[in-house]
């Protein structure tokens, strides 16, 4: 073997080395598969390119670009405010309506249009599946990812408000960054599940806005979690967007945080993730012969 | 020497239900069919009836083959006799029921040209996007981004967003991207008939440039005077079956006798 290449490389031949152990094998995988990071690092680059291509597209095609991130929460706050704030005076913890709406539509618009454009980013892609290997993994990621600029938009749009009502910046503030990647990882969550349950199931894309909108009313946006009767607090935790609205607010305004519900929210995101990276992983197998 | 790519009994079964539109796609199914079908099966248990066979083809059937470094391997076949469905195994779109294959070396697959290209970015941003869609690193990109551009002939409109590009501009940049891979194994499918005739002799030189450069490849054409030409090796699949391995000349001539054979003789086989 080592004389052969060495005859190839004096005979002006290419030398081939081929490695020891084949570099890809391919064989039907079992039913439970682990999720291969390494795999995932090694395809890094794709899901920094789909993630800047979502983002050139958005803000090229629309002519307003940058102010629609922010026009979305801002016409829905003042929708809000007119009429659950003004002429169905609902209360809003002694925060005022607006800025008590906006911050937690701050985390709703990135979570719903995340879940939303990750939950259709396989079946808005087949080529991508069909016609090229990297981790399928990635396309959601990518989904969920290009949704942070808007997020981030939003975030710091919400010191305009917070101005003009005059609210003190506290150190509760600093607890923002883990809120936010907690939101992102919810996202992520329940994108990865509805896309790959997408891919099976059609009828999902239609059930997905119907989902979304529930979704919105069982989160204290409108209202604040203090008008949910005290014995059924336990169950309206298990909705883990509302016990990280609630922490948005309490970061923003300086308030009282809600630690049983934080960590409940915490705890089922994490779940979520989890069974959601590894169901998709069961799945992806048949994706590119399903799509 | 040893070989490069082993594949040893690949089979690929798709299901086919009794809805499905197009033959050997398994279409997705809708949730209430899932929960039709479950009953129905449930219901069948209980009476203890045959289970429910989804009507089955085998795309590829027990296809053996290895391939050496170097090596320029052609598929041939007609229509719907496993072409692509190797190919897409191969490049790990897609996994096979059985068997099993061993690649010693990076793969790259261009089973189309221009996957995910994006019609408002501009060229230079979709070589970018494509590039790292089909497994380049970005400073590859960038080392190799002028021979892309000049190969497709693309340099005046480089800002343009590809939706203004003919559809000839389009086919030669996704084309120019995909011929710049420098992958141990490059995996081809039938992309090389695009542009105009001159395009199409530069495409057909980067090609001869490339398997020259001591490249593995392994490319589907329908067009057999371009296998027998570039190719060393040839594999003829049949109904998912490999009938022959051998020099792509001599594969190339048997599969041509087999066509003009007539179809009649071909289904009495």
């Amino acid at each position: 073997m080592a004389l052969l290449e060495e005859i190839a490389e004096t005979s002006g031949m290419p030398a081939y080395s081929l490695p020891e152990y084949p570099l890809v094998t391919i064989c039907p995988s079992k039913k439970w598969v682990a999720l291969n990071l390494r795999d995932l690092w090694a395809y890094r680059e794709v899901l920094y390119f789909l993630i800047w291509r979502d983002i050139k597209v958005r803000y090229k095609q629309t002519l307003l670009g940058v102010a629609w991130a922010i026009i979305q929460p801002l016409f829905t706050m003042l929708v809000f405010w007119l009429f659950f704030g003004r002429l169905a005076g609902l209360p809003s913890d002694g925060i005022p309506y607006p800025l008590f709406a906006y911050a937690g539509l701050v985390p709703w618009t990135f979570v719903s249009n995340a879940v939303s454009s990750a939950g259709n980013s396989l079946i808005g892609n087949p080529s991508l599946i069909t016609r090229v290997y990297f981790p399928r993994l990635i396309i959601p990621c990518a989904a969920v990812g290009a949704g942070l600029m808007d997020f981030a938009i939003i975030l710091l749009f919400l010191l305009v408000p917070m101005a003009t009502y005059g609210v003190a910046i506290t150190w509760h503030l600093l607890l923002l960054p883990f809120l936010i990647t907690l939101t992102t990882l919810l996202a992520l969550g329940v994108g990865l599940w509805l896309a790959a349950l997408n891919v099976q199931y059609r009828d999902i894309r239609y059930v997905l806005p119907f989902l979304i909108q529930l979704w919105m009313y069982s989160t204290p946006l409108i209202y604040p979690t203090s008008l949910v009767p005290a014995q059924w607090r336990w169950l309206f935790a298990f909705n883990p967007l509302a016990g990280l609205v609630e922490g948005y607010r309490a970061a923003l305004f300086g308030r009282q945080w809600d630690w049983t519900a934080l960590s409940i929210s915490s705890s089922i995101t994490v779940v979520l993730v989890v069974t959601a990276a590894y169901t998709f992983r069961r799945m992806e197998k048949t994706f590119a012969d399903v799509v | 020497m040893r070989p490069i790519i082993i594949a040893e009994h690949l089979s690929k079964q798709y299901r086919i239900g009794a809805h499905a539109g197009q033959r050997g796609a398994v279409r997705y199914v809708t949730l209430r069919e899932s929960l039709v079908e479950g009953v129905r099966a449930s219901f069948r248990r209980w009476w203890g009836g045959e289970r429910s066979v989804a009507e089955t083809i085998w795309a590829l059937r027990d296809v053996s083959f290895t391939v050496m470094p170097g090596e320029v391997t052609g598929i041939v076949g007609r229509n719907g006799s496993g072409k692509s469905t190797l190919l897409k195994i191969l490049s790990r779109v897609t996994e096979p029921t059985s068997g099993r294959a061993e690649l010693y070396g990076q793969v790259a697959s261009l089973l189309d040209v221009g996957t995910g290209f994006h019609p408002d970015l501009t060229g230079r941003e979709n070589i970018y996007l494509n590039g790292a869609i089909l497994g380049m690193k970005q400073y590859e990109i960038e080392r190799k981004f002028d021979e892309i551009v000049a190969f497709a002939e693309v340099e005046r409109f480089l800002d343009t967003p590809v939706k203004y590009y003919s559809s000839g501009m389009y086919l030669r940049l996704a084309f120019a991207i995909g011929a710049h891979l420098s992958s141990a194994i490059l995996i081809v499918d039938e992309i090389l008939a695009v542009g105009d005739v001159n395009f199409q002799m530069k495409c057909l030189g980067k090609i001869d440039e490339v398997t020259h450069d001591g490249r593995t490849v392994v490319l589907v054409s329908h067009d057999l005077n371009l296998i027998a030409h570039l190719c060393h090796t040839a594999l003829l699949l049949r109904d998912g079956h490999l009938q022959r391995v051998g020099p792509a000349r001599e594969v190339v001539d048997d599969y041509r006798t087999v066509l003009s054979s007539g179809d009649g003789q071909e289904a009495a086989l």
